[in-house]
């Protein structure tokens, strides 16, 4: 029996963590955070939309910038969505309408390192 | 047809003081569970559940409670269980707790478990009769409490209600 002139492979996404490049947009943008703000605000839209219980996976912020408050995040692949979609539906903080912008998603570090849409 | 399917969770509530189940209502009962929920699992949870959540069967005297859920969002309400602390009914707060027994996908599964669990509960318990005549006495209120005779009490019932209502 001859064996069959294709082989199938399927390549499944085995990458324990994602990393992802947001950054935190307010309507007046003369707002400053620290970085343990700025994880708290993360952790409070978690709690509000995912309860307790959903608030307690872990993630990390890896960089923060204050200036113009973008932000690395590392987080579990099990938990992605969930972070995600809480970090969509934030709205305010401190009764300060604001939102958080994805950036990119990339289960590698290195692929946040540059952004093909800011070339010129 | 597409039916939806469910899970329905067979529960005890226990008291720290038995006597005040009797207070216990289905409503007191759900909004406990779904505050819990919402604690536990957030909007989303609460959202998830609020679709085909109900109290199905609360039995007051032995707190046994059946509770039944969509299949698919069963482990929220599952997992949020334990996070009940209180009942409040009628005004007054309850401290209690709530073991969840077994899961069925069927009320009929759930019910043949909670005969083969309360059995295995009496030949737990009667080891622990200090007399002969204890022991005489909860075999005799097993006995007397069968379904055969119920029905013979609520044939009688119906007769003498009958004989009644031909004498009016």
């Amino acid at each position: 029996e001859e064996p069959a002139s294709y082989e199938r492979l399927v390549l499944k996404n085995a990458s324990v963590y994602h990393y992802l490049r947001i950054s935190l947009v307010f309507q007046d943008s003369d707002k400053r955070l620290s970085e343990a703000q700025f994880k708290q605000l993360i952790i409070s839209a978690l709690r509000d939309l995912y309860g307790e219980i959903g608030a307690a996976f872990p993630f990390d912020v890896l960089k923060f910038e204050e200036n113009t408050l973008k932000a690395i995040i590392r987080v579990l692949s099990s938990g992605l969505v969930k972070l995600w979609s809480a970090l969509t539906l934030l709205g305010s903080y401190q009764n300060e309408p604001c939102a958080f912008r994805i950036i990119q998603v990339s289960p590698l570090l290195l692929a946040l390192s540059g952004n093909s849409r800011d070339f010129e | 047809m597409v039916r939806f399917k469910s899970r329905y969770l067979l529960c005890e509530v226990r008291m720290s003081d038995p006597p005040s189940l009797q207070l216990l209502d289905d409503r007191s009962v759900f909004t406990a569970l779904r505050n819990a929920v919402s604690r536990a699992h957030g909007d989303y949870g609460a959202g998830v559940c609020g679709l085909s959540f109900a109290v199905k069967y609360l039995n007051a005297r032995t707190g046994v409670l059946f509770l039944r859920c969509r299949k698919s969002h069963y482990r929220l309400i599952w997992s949020a269980l334990p996070f009940v602390s209180s009942l409040e009914s009628r005004g007054q707060r309850l401290p209690c707790a709530v073991d969840c027994l077994h899961v069925g996908g069927t009320i009929r599964t759930c019910q043949k478990f909670l005969i083969r669990y309360n059995a295995r509960q009496i030949q737990r318990l009667l080891p622990q009769c200090r007399s002969e005549e204890e022991c005489v006495e909860v075999r005799r209120a097993v006995m007397s409490c069968s379904l055969k005779e119920l029905e013979e009490e609520e044939e009688e019932e119906d007769e003498e209600r009958g004989e009644v209502s031909a004498g009016q």
